[in-house]
């Protein structure tokens, strides 16, 4: 168990390409660590850069308090699942689990012991002696898994271990993998492409894109008070609404203008604005789907739309509409309290009005895609 | 079958141009048949005269071989098959003091083991590397090497020879200076093993290093397990090539009879000594270098096609 600290961490490919800019985190003993960005974003790099597998061409990275920049991936004390599960094809699953353990001399009934154990945790005890192939993706992956956690590892990492599973099958891994880490209880690094996994497993994300980091928070941080519009439009399914709308001073505080609505902001919010010396400008609003409301009777104040995408959630709805304004907002409706009829009203090219709730909580500079209402910094 | 039950021959053809089905008297069909027939027959008997002409030479060895050269003469003569089957020519080989051939056996066989070692270390190791790690110049090197590789060989020959000679490593030094030869080139021949490497997944590797291997450990434990049918191929072709080799090694032990290899010393024979007395022992000892190759690509031609990184990744 250790710490995992990254200094100005640099990843340049041939002398021109930066795919990973001035990296700087400080990953605590024992915490959950997940990186998490669209593909090209620099999230694998930076994990293959901690595994020693690419070289740091800047910056320090410490493992503990060593620095590890020239050491070996061997002498680094990490272990690694792969998306592809990287199994040795030609021996079983138990020689599998059992190879890095040799491969440090290790006693024969110790190994034996911690192998034997490691399947039990993950129930691969009767496939142990197999060979990879007779395995399904579910089981090579916590094969794999298996191997990595015997070894006890100071540090973690996962790049993108569910990806090449099935949809239940991922939903059942991420539960395990939730469990596993209470079971183990080490520094995990948790690459993924996936918000879901990134908000389900970590305790912190860091949510990157070209080679930045854009924000590293709890996922209830980087939920609710998203640093930029990339932020805002990556967490959260389905994604945020962006709407063109006008910040005004409105006596003592600021308003928000949009279509012909004008919303106070909260006091909280009044004393951020206030504090950055923000003046009326042009905004985009922020708002997440489930804060929006579908008015069925009452249709004053409410925004008329029509309805050109219904997406059948099973608990819910996803609606994607179009107003007079925009171009498409995303509406979420609960399926519990629709009878039939309404149901069956909620189809293509039909009218349908909403509303946001009085209160707003995103609002970005459209310029700098910044977030005015942030200020953690 | 009754006349009821038989299927009507006729040929149904859509006639475009008045827009109707037409039956077709049946000539037609049958002679497209007769056809094909005719044309896959001349095929198969132009397939059958190339496999005589490539077979004959072989047919006509075996059957020489078996010809004594003390009752029928050792020399050619105008008939296939021997008057009387006899061992004579192998037992001569084999046993006869004037006989140098077992020693040139053994010459080759050493030469050829030794270079079946070497080269498939040399091979393998070069490239996994280019296969494996990335270094300044491996671009440049893959490229030198490809275009050195455009010239043939003999042309270095007189070269080699006086380089040889310098080492004293022809004559009498013949055995070591032609398995320098063959080994020390060897590495240009990467491109088969390093296109299989290339096959293996990357995160094996990086899998194993994490796990605790050096890049050695990785190398042995990992990569090679998983490159048998690749590894057996090297093998194979390093021990085929000095075995078989007449140019390279009849110049460097030129004059020195005890170190020939076979191909050079059979040669000798039949070109030097007495072409019609030693033909017959000639074809013999032709037969017998074919056997050990036969019995090695017998035992090993299952590894060809065995299939290895299946469950490796995602499949």
């Amino acid at each position: 168990m250790a710490s995992v600290t990254l200094e100005h961490v640099k990843k340049i490919y041939d002398k021109k390409v930066v795919a990973v800019h001035d990296f700087n985190l400080q990953i605590k003993d024992k915490e959950f660590v997940v990186f998490v960005g669209p593909s090209g974003c620099g999230k694998s790099t930076t994990l293959r850069m901690v595994a020693g597998l690419e070289d740091i061409s800047e910056g320090t990275l410490k493992i503990g308090d060593r620095v590890v920049n020239d050491v070996e991936p061997k002498d680094r004390d990490i272990a690694m699942v792969f998306q592809n599960y990287a199994l040795y094809p030609h021996i079983s699953v138990y020689e599998n689990m059992a190879f890095p353990l040799r491969l440090r001399k290790m006693d024969k009934e110790e190994i034996h012991r911690r192998v034997t154990q490691a399947a039990e945790i993950l129930g691969i005890t009767e496939y142990l002696g197999r060979k990879p192939k007779a395995l399904s993706g579910g089981q090579r992956q916590r094969v794999a898994i298996g191997r990595a956690i015997v070894r006890e590892p100071q540090v973690f990492l996962m790049d993108e271990p569910l990806s090449n599973l099935d949809a239940k099958l991922r939903n059942q891994m991420r539960a395990e993998i939730i469990l596993l880490r209470k079971r183990i209880d080490t520094t995990f690094i948790y690459v993924t492409h996936d918000q879901t996994e990134a908000m389900t497993l970590g305790d912190r994300i860091v949510i990157m894109k070209d080679g930045f980091i854009q924000q590293v928070g709890t996922p209830q941080e980087v939920f609710d008070t998203p640093k930029n519009l990339f932020v805002a439009g990556f967490i959260g399914a389905p994604q945020m609404n962006f709407l063109k709308a006008k910040l005004i001073k409105n006596g003592q505080g600021y308003a928000v203008q949009v279509q012909g609505i004008t919303v106070p902001l909260e006091e909280k919010h009044n004393a951020i604005l206030a504090k950055k010396g923000v003046g009326e400008m042009d905004v985009v609003l922020g708002v997440r789907p489930e804060h929006t409301t579908v008015r069925f009777g009452n249709k004053e104040n409410a925004i008329e739309s029509t309805i050109t995408v219904n997406e059948m959630m099973g608990s819910e709805l996803h609606l994607h509409v179009s107003t007079a304004a925009w171009d498409s907002v995303i509406l979420r409706l609960p399926t519990v309290d629709l009878d039939e009829t309404t149901r069956s009203s909620l189809s293509y090219g039909n009218k349908l009005y909403f509303n946001f709730p009085g209160k707003v909580m995103h609002l970005f500079d459209p310029n700098t895609e910044e977030s005015l209402l942030y200020n953690k910094d | 079958m009754s006349k009821k039950n038989e299927i009507p021959e006729v040929d149904i053809v859509i006639d475009h141009e008045a827009g109707v089905i037409r039956e077709v008297k049946p000539t037609n069909l049958r002679s497209k048949a007769g056809h094909e027939r005719r044309v896959n027959g001349s095929i198969y008997t132009l397939l059958v005269i190339i496999s005589i002409v490539w077979l004959a030479p072989f047919v006509f060895l075996v059957f020489q071989s078996f010809r004594s050269y003390l009752t029928e003469n050792g020399g050619m003569v105008a008939y296939l098959l021997p008057k009387k089957w006899s061992l004579d020519n192998y037992t001569w080989l084999l046993t006869d003091e004037k006989s140098n051939f077992l020693r040139w056996y053994g010459n080759t066989l050493l030469i050829a083991l030794f270079c079946s070692v070497i080269q498939t270390g040399m091979v393998l190791s070069v490239s996994y590397t280019l296969s494996r790690l990335r270094f300044k110049g491996r671009k440049l090197i893959m490229n030198v090497v490809l275009v050195l590789g455009m010239f043939p060989g003999f042309l270095t020959m007189i070269t080699l020879y006086f380089l040889l000679k310098q080492l004293g490593l022809t004559q009498e030094g013949a055995i070591p200076g032609l398995i320098l030869i063959y080994c020390a080139s060897s590495g240009m021949g990467y491109y088969i093993s390093k296109g299989f490497f290339d096959t293996i997944p990357k995160s094996l590797d990086e899998s194993a290093r994490i796990d605790g291997a050096t890049r050695a450990q990785v190398f042995m434990k990992i990569i090679m397990p998983l490159a048998k049918p690749i590894v057996i191929y090297t093998v194979l072709m390093a021990f085929m090539a000095p075995w078989g080799d007449y140019v390279f090694a009849s110049y460097v032990a030129f004059g020195s009879e005890p170190n020939y290899n076979v191909a050079v010393g059979l040669y000798r024979w039949v070109n030097v000594n007495d072409y019609q007395g030693y033909f017959t022992r000639f074809c013999a000892g032709g037969v017998l270098v074919a056997v050990p190759i036969t019995a090695l690509f017998l035992a090993l031609q299952k590894y060809y096609v065995e299939g290895v990184t299946g469950g490796a990744v995602k499949g």
